[in-house]
C-alpha cells in the first residue's frame, strides 16, 4: 500500500543530520519502515552527510589511537543479533515493545487506550495509541508538536484516511477529531512534545490527556 | 537485473576489501585517511559537549565499528565516506546521550537510524551520479545555505538551535536547508 503522508524535508534532513530531537526520530525511523521513498530521500540526505564529512575540517588524531585500535579489532564482534521482526512493526517499536501482547494500556475515552513506552528522553512523550474499530476520540487541539504514525488499521479525520505508514505532524493550535475505520482497530505510535488538550470547558475539566507529563 | 556498478572511488573499494577479505593494510589507509576527518566531525560539536578526550573516543568507536561491520558494506548502495558518516553520526549521538545521563533503555542510535538492510539500491546510476557531484554541488551554493548546511550536519544542531546562534527567525533557517536541497536536488538531476 503506497504512504501518502511523508515527513517534510526539514526534519528529514535534521534526522539524517543526527540533530533531529531523539524522541521525534524514533517517528521518523517507524514511518522509514513503511515508506521506501523517503529511504530514497534519506540516501540522497546521507550521502550530503558524507561529502560534508569528506571535506570538513581533518584534525590529527593521538598518535597511539591506530594501535589501540588495532589491538581491539581482534577482539569477539558482538554483532546484536537481528532479530527477526514479530509483530510486522518497525525495528524500533519493536525494539521498545518486546511483547505486544503484554504492553499493559490505560483507558482514556471508551475507543481510546494508551500505552507508554520508555525511551529514555524527557522532551518527548512517546506512546502508542489504540482507537477501537469505529471508535471516535473527543475533538482535540495541541499545545505542542504531535507526531503520529499508522502501525496498523487506519484512521480518519476531516482531512482524510491515514494508512499504515503515514506520518502526520501537528503544529501547536490544529484541532482534529480522529476516528478509526469500522473494520478494524487503529494503532498508533505518538511523539508529543507538549500535553494535548481536549477543546471545551468540559473537557478540560475532564482531560484524560492531562495524565500525560513526560517523565 | 541490475547490473552491479562498483564505485570508482578507492575508498569504497578499501573499504570492500575490509570486508571481504579482512584486510587490514587496507583498514590502516582508510584509517590514515579517515580518523582526521571523524575527529574533526567530533570537534564541530561545541567543546562543552564533546571534549578533546572524547573525540579521540570517538574516533577509535566509529573506526572500530567500521572494522566489525564492513562485511554489510554494499559500494552498489552507498560512498564509503557516507556509510561512514553514518557511523559516526550514530556513534555522535550515543555518547551525548551517554554524556546526558539518559536512563539506559537500551535504545541506541543504531536502533532509531538504522540501516535498511533490505532495501534494493534505488537506482544505481543516478545514486553513484549523486555521489560525485554532491560536492562540486554543495560548493555552488549560496554561503547562507551551505553555511547553515553544514552547522545542521557537522555541529549537529536542530533548526531552532541555527535560529538562536544566528539570531534568524525559524522560518528563515527552515526556508534556507529547503532551498538549499531543492537546489542541490535540481543540480543533481540538472
Amino acid at each position: 500500500m503506497m504512504v501518502k503522508h511523508h515527513p517534510n524535508e526539514n526534519l528529514l534532513a535534521e534526522y539524517a543530520a543526527g540533530s533531529l530531537p531523539f524522541g521525534l526520530s524514533i517517528g521518523i525511523s517507524a514511518h522509514l519502515h513503511f515508506c521506501s521513498h523517503c529511504q530514497h530521500r534519506l540516501e540522497q540526505l546521507n550521502s550530503l552527510g558524507g561529502s560534508l564529512l569528506e571535506e570538513g575540517q581533518s584534525v590529527p588524531v593521538d598518535e597511539g589511537l591506530l594501535d589501540k585500535l588495532m589491538a581491539r579489532i581482534d577482539n569477539p564482534i558482538e554483532m546484536p543479533a537481528s532479530s527477526a521482526s514479530r509483530f510486522n512493526l518497525p525495528g524500533v517499536v519493536e525494539k521498545l515493545v518486546p511483547d505486544l501482547k503484554a504492553l499493559r494500556w490505560r483507558r482514556l475515552s471508551p475507543s481510546l487506550k494508551v500505552s507508554r513506552l520508555n525511551t529514555g528522553q524527557d522532551r518527548y512523550e512517546v506512546a502508542l495509541h489504540k482507537i477501537s474499530r469505529g471508535g471516535k476520540v473527543a475533538e482535540h487541539g495541541h499545545r505542542g508538536q504531535e507526531v503520529t504514525v499508522v502501525l496498523k488499521g487506519s484512521f480518519s479525520d476531516d482531512d482524510g484516511v491515514y494508512t499504515p505508514g503515514d506520518f502526520l505532524l501537528r503544529e501547536p493550535g490544529d484541532i482534529h477529531r480522529p476516528r478509526a475505520t469500522q473494520n478494524q482497530d487503529c494503532l498508533c505510535l505518538s511523539v508529543v512534545e507538549a500535553p494535548v488538550s481536549l477543546t471545551g470547558w468540559f473537557y478540560r475539566l475532564l482531560n484524560p490527556f492531562l495524565g500525560f507529563k513526560p517523565s | 537485473m541490475h547490473v552491479k556498478s562498483e564505485r570508482n572511488d578507492d575508498w569504497s573499494s578499501l573499504l570492500s576489501e575490509v570486508g571481504s577479505n579482512r584486510d587490514r593494510a587496507a583498514f590502516i589507509r582508510l584509517f590514515k585517511h579517515f580518523a582526521p576527518l571523524i575527529k574533526g566531525y567530533s570537534l564541530s560539536k561545541t567543546p562543552r559537549d564533546m571534549g578533546v578526550e572524547n573525540s579521540d573516543e570517538l574516533v577509535q568507536e566509529v573506526m572500530l565499528k567500521v572494522w566489525q561491520k564492513a562485511p554489510y558494506f554494499d559500494s552498489r548502495k552507498a560512498a564509503a565516506s557516507t556509510w561512514i558518516y553514518t557511523i559516526a553520526r550514530n556513534c555522535r549521538i550515543d555518547l551525548l546521550r551517554r554524556g546526558a545521563k539518559h536512563q539506559n533503555t537500551g535504545l541506541e542510535a543504531d536502533d532509531v537510524w538504522q540501516p535498511d538492510e533490505d532495501n534494493e539500491p534505488y537506482s544505481l546510476l543516478q545514486h553513484s551520479r549523486d555521489h560525485d557531484s554532491i560536492k562540486s554541488c554543495f560548493r555552488q551554493l549560496p554561503v547562507e545555505q551551505s553555511h547553515i548546511l553544514t552547522k545542521v550536519y557537522m555541529e549537529g544542531k536542530s533548526h531552532s538551535e541555527v535560529a538562536s546562534e544566528l539570531d534568524l527567525p525559524l522560518g528563515t533557517v527552515k526556508s534556507r536547508v529547503r532551498l538549499a536541497l531543492k537546489k542541490l536536488q535540481v543540480m543533481l538531476r540538472g
